[in-house]
């Protein structure tokens, strides 16, 4: 599986909504994700794709749409 | 000893010691005695009717506390309502208190009529004047100490009173059966609206300690967080286990790097045998206390020391024993069982008098067993034959989603109101550890609304609505539309249909 799909898959569990025709949603705005759901997020990237997010930089705005979210995956 | 007077004395003694440290601005245990003192006197000459209670509109600054003290002194019980709540928090609240008078801490979101209203630019006033203040009336016995607001399902949200004894019984158990030093240092990170906070606030001042607080906006931004977090001092932690989650994803939380660090208290839901096996190995010297409580039992009422051995032993942990004063049965049909689910019954003198001015609600779930009061939880359990309780669910549709507590039937409640609906519930999302992740509402639409209201524009508009009504954490994330619900054969709608839909390929 690719960043992409895991990352559209781990969305889809976490806010029970399918964002593929929403990826330039903002997800915090939009009330879909809060911080709980953000540790979540985090944990499940850790998981499937053993990613580690330094916690301490972790700038919102730099995750809030899948696409977003998608382009961190991808460069880490 | 009266609780007030106990912690005007420690106020006197400590003098110049720190109680309250807000992201490095300090304040001393004098400035707890001399601002309460000014404000209890200016309480005083308002003329409020005796048993009035006092709306205390606040955050997580040290001026919230001093008002709950003001309050307390001159004899008011405190409604503690969180400035991050929904506009018409206040005024549900207001509508069932009757309230003659607001502490308001910040600007007040909403304009509430027939009431006294102290601003932030007069405390300031009143905290330049100091006054020689002798307490002659602080609440005693059984006169309410505090009154916090849970959500109804009807919409009306439940004031819980808490009385002096309750909150004296609790701190009893609190202070002397859990090894917490003397001047322990607590962490203040959950709102004061929530009652988990009491947890901090009071067994802190009673010991003559210190608290250092979190807000929620530097919780919210995990950079913050954890710059502030790597300046506390803290040993004596008091949070939901989301909240431990949270910390736990930062690497450097870890006893090496947090050496005061000794005791956490876990309340407000379930925690995980995952969380709590994490948070050993990174702390493995710590005592980690799983709490459990309802607000109407004052906080916490059981607890267990989650050890090495705990962890081997069980997969869903224990919520612990009962404190040494009080019971707790399971009841199946009326009956004591052990070793089966049935309903938690908790009995002894942190068991509230009931909710404010609703007596059947009140009727409803407490009772009087042996000469003591006792409380139905609605939670289901197992007690083991030693005594020790298990944690299995919920009766109803309460639900506790990142610690708070939720009636499913309320946010339907006002998911029904609203004029595009013409039908909906809220079903709750679990994750792989039985947590609530989010809520979805199922809604079946007016057939009359007009063709650009497509999906994407009705649930931000539906959203924009609910949150005049509800609080955010209330507000579902997801909505589903359908041209029918599936019903069950009271005809109700079959919300655990629903539920096993959502939660299918979890």
């Amino acid at each position: 599986m690719d960043a992409k799909e895991t990352v559209m898959n781990v969305l889809k569990d976490i806010t029970g909504t399918d964002l593929s025709d929403k990826m330039d949603e903002n997800l915090f705005e939009t009330g879909l994700i809060d911080s709980m759901a953000t540790v979540e997020l985090l944990l499940n990237l850790q998981d499937e794709l053993g990613i580690d997010v330094p916690i301490s930089e972790f700038d919102r705005q730099e995750w809030d749409t899948p696409n977003k979210i998608i382009n961190k995956v991808e460069s880490m | 000893m009266n609780l007030v007077k106990q912690i005007d004395d420690i106020s006197v003694k400590m003098g110049n010691r720190l109680v309250y440290d807000y992201l490095g601005d300090t304040n001393t245990y004098d400035d707890l005695k001399k601002r309460s003192d000014s404000l209890a006197f200016q309480i005083d000459n308002l003329g409020l009717s005796k048993t009035t209670p006092i709306i205390v509109y606040g955050d997580q600054t040290f001026n919230t506390i001093v008002a709950f003290i003001a309050c307390v002194k001159s004899g008011h019980a405190y409604i503690p309502v969180d400035e991050h709540s929904s506009e018409d928090r206040i005024t549900m609240i207001q509508d069932v208190a009757h309230a003659e008078l607001i502490i308001a801490l910040n600007d007040l979101p909403v304009e509430v009529p027939n009431v006294k209203v102290i601003t932030s630019a007069k405390l300031k006033s009143i905290f330049n004047h100091p006054i020689d203040y002798v307490m002659t009336h602080p609440v005693d016995g059984d006169d309410n100490f505090y009154i916090i607001f849970t959500s109804g399902t009807t919409g009306k949200p439940k004031g819980v009173q808490i009385s002096h004894d309750n909150l004296q019984s609790f701190l009893d158990w609190m202070d002397n059966s859990f090894g917490l030093p003397e001047h322990a240092v607590g962490l203040s990170q959950t709102a004061y609206s929530f009652d988990l906070s009491g947890m901090d606030l009071y067994p802190t001042l009673t010991l003559g300690g210190e608290l250092q607080a979190i807000p929620r906006e530097v919780t919210e931004d995990f950079r913050q967080l954890f710059n502030t977090l790597e300046n506390l001092t803290t040993n004596f932690w008091v949070s939901t286990p989301s909240f431990v989650d949270i910390c736990l994803l930062s690497k450097t939380f870890n006893q090496e790097h947090y050496p005061e660090l000794n005791y956490f208290f876990l309340c407000g839901e379930e925690l995980t045998h995952s969380t709590a096996e994490r948070l050993k190995k990174r702390f493995p010297d710590a005592h980690i206390y799983n709490t459990y409580g309802p607000t109407e039992a004052t906080v916490a009422v059981t607890a267990i020391d989650i050890t090495d051995e705990i962890l081997e032993k069980y997969d869903r942990l224990p919520i612990g024993y009962i404190k040494s004063d009080s019971q707790a049965w399971i009841d199946v049909d009326g009956e004591q069982k052990f070793g089966e689910n049935g309903e938690l019954i908790l009995c002894g003198p942190t068991v509230s008098k009931g909710y404010l001015n609703a007596p059947e609600k009140t009727e409803k779930s407490f009772f009087v067993n042996n000469g003591q009061r006792a409380y139905r939880t609605g939670d289901v359990g197992m007690q083991e034959q030693d005594g020790l309780l298990f944690f299995a669910g919920r009766k109803d549709f309460q639900i506790k989603m990142h610690g708070f507590r939720i009636e499913l039937e309320e946010i339907a409640h006002y998911l029904n109101q609203l004029p595009q609906i013409n039908q909906g519930v809220v079903v709750p999302k679990y994750n792989h550890d039985r947590k609530v992740s989010a809520l979805i509402a199922y809604v079946v639409k007016q057939p009359q609304l007009s063709a650009d209201d497509d999906d994407l524009h009705l649930t931000s508009k539906l959203k924009d609505a609910l949150q005049h009504e509800l609080m955010p954490y209330m507000i579902p994330q997801q909505f589903v539309y359908r041209d029918n619900l599936p019903l069950n054969i009271n005809g109700k709608v079959d919300i655990n249909t629903l539920i096993k839909e959502v939660n299918a390929n979890g």
